[in-house]
């Protein structure tokens, strides 16, 4: 069972640890448990026929030093490392990523967009109620108390009318598409804001623009009205 | 066979993992697809050291005491609360997965084959799956991106959310709201319900679909002129046919709203945007 090291990934990692210094075969297992914390457990069974094998084929060579086997690397080893660089990044990098994280990192950006969605079909939805609600109005309105259009007395004839402190209905029909413009405004404004992180100059600066416009609109309507 | 108990961290790896089944108590569990070797981590362990068992491609990850049927009789014991343990999965990508957790976040991403999640108490996080998925949770809600084939989700007192959703959805809360963003609507039935949570979905423009939407108390708006409403006193319906009327897209709810929107054709889906 288990080696990370399929399709001669181990053979692979055996030359680079070789080419870092010559090594004995204990030396050798030891690191690969510990550079692959633990993930790749070699035995020296696994680990032994496999320097043997590397060795028949010329690209190690061994010595014996004071009674243990000393494999290093040889120029043909070096030359088929080279060629195998970027299996062997792969490799690295595989071994190096946790499930974990990779998992968290997944969470993340799903909570991430379903967050975003929730927001946005909300809005749509609350967009929608209320478009239909004004449509269903003014059929009501049309059909009870369908009035001239000279919308300019003071005092409303209109059946269902209850008072300027009805914010649809302040300042006329002709008024009406203000107050709907307004409001896309609002959520137009709300949407971006939302998907952003607004940074405090940014806040600032946008706080700057619509005190402005306030001041436009309240000279505009001064001047006119 | 092989076992091991895992007593502190620790990662393994397998050749081969055709099947992949789990149980755990707390803590948290992932199950990601890979193309490479199958591994295992598990970190973060308290309490009873959980279990791992591999025998001829099977995985399992559990506690030694679990009994085979009885999950529920099995947790009665007070003691068992206290196991804890993270365990993060990767399984080549048409491995069929079977999780089980009392109380922990589950995220399962990246597979072909079938997907079974029970979870008492937490969140389920479904990403990019092609598989037919079973996704249940008691307290938690349901995230669900890119899930193309059959969804089944359902919850008590949390929100299930669809966003690229394909084929089939049956999708119940109780107490949350259900929100779905469908890529291609015309094949399958699409079934949602609510008791108190508003119901919102969005599809494209050009959907065959047989739709009846449904609310006792609540309201409910449609972009679809094609819908009429239908109610009698005490219920409000909409209902029709859109297109060819193929598929079936059913939604009810008790007090919730119900909103059916449009996705323009220009319009990508939000996980798109990437």
């Amino acid at each position: 069972m288990s080696t990370v090291f399929s399709h001669g990934r181990l053979r692979l990692y055996l030359l680079k640890l070789l080419e870092e210094s010559p090594r004995h075969g204990y030396e050798v297992i030891s690191l690969l448990e510990d550079r692959f914390m633990g993930m790749y457990a070699p035995s020296p069974g696994t680990v032994y026929p496999r320097l043997q094998r590397l060795e028949a084929e010329g690209l190690v060579t061994h010595s014996q030093e004071g009674g243990r086997k000393v494999y290093r690397i040889t120029d043909a080893g070096r030359e088929e490392l080279d060629r195998r660089r970027d299996e062997l990044a792969t490799l690295e990098a595989d071994i190096r990523s946790s499930v974990r994280d990779l998992a968290r990192e997944i969470r993340d950006e799903v909570r991430g967009t379903v967050r975003d969605f929730k927001h946005e079909l909300k809005q749509a939805a609350r967009e929608m109620r209320r478009e239909q609600r004004h449509e269903n109005r003014h059929r009501q309105e049309r059909s009870e108390a369908p009035w001239s259009g000279d919308w300019t007395g003071s005092e409303p004839h209109v059946r269902g009318w209850t008072g300027p402190s009805r914010p649809g209905d302040w300042g006329g029909p002709s008024a009406e598409e203000l107050e709907q413009r307004l409001q896309r405004f609002l959520d137009g404004t709300h949407q971006l804001a939302y998907r952003m992180q607004l940074t405090e100059a940014q806040v600032r600066e946008c706080a700057a623009i619509l005190d402005e416009a306030l001041d436009h609109i309240r000279q505009t309507l001064r001047h006119k009205g | 066979m092989a076992t091991w108990t895992i007593e502190e961290p620790k990662q393994l790896t397998f050749d081969e993992v055709r099947r992949l089944r789990v149980r755990t108590v707390r803590g948290s569990l992932s199950v990601v697809g890979t193309d490479d070797q199958a591994r295992l981590e598990v970190t973060d362990i308290r309490g009873m050291p959980p279990t791992v068992r591999y025998d001829d491609g099977v995985l399992e990850v559990g506690y030694d005491d679990w009994s085979q049927p009885g999950f529920l009789s099995w947790l009665l014991g007070r003691r068992k609360w206290r196991r804890h343990a993270v365990v993060s999965v990767a399984v080549p990508r048409d491995c069929p997965v079977d999780l089980g957790v009392v109380a922990a976040g589950v995220v399962v991403s990246g597979l072909r084959a079938e997907v079974r999640v029970r979870v008492m108490s937490g969140d389920i996080t479904l990403a990019g799956l092609t598989g037919p998925v079973d996704a249940e949770t008691v307290s938690g809600s349901v995230e669900a991106h890119a899930v193309a084939a059959r969804l089944r989700m359902q919850t008590v007192s949390g929100d299930l959310t669809l966003v690229d959703g394909g084929g089939e959805v049956h999708a119940r809360t109780v107490s949350g709201t259900v929100t779905c963003d469908l890529a291609a609507a015309g094949s399958g039935e699409i079934r949602l319900s609510t008791v108190s949570g508003d119901l919102v979905v969005r599809m494209p423009d050009r959907s065959d679909l047989t739709v009846r939407l449904q609310t006792t108390s609540g309201q409910i708006s449609s972009a679809f002129n094609a819908l009429k409403r239908t109610g009698r006193p005490g219920v409000q319906v909409v209902e029709g046919l859109l297109g060819a009327g193929t598929g079936r897209l059913w939604a009810n709810t008790t007090s919730g709203n119900v909103a059916l929107l449009r996705r323009e054709p220009e319009e990508p889906a939000v996980g798109d945007a990437r």
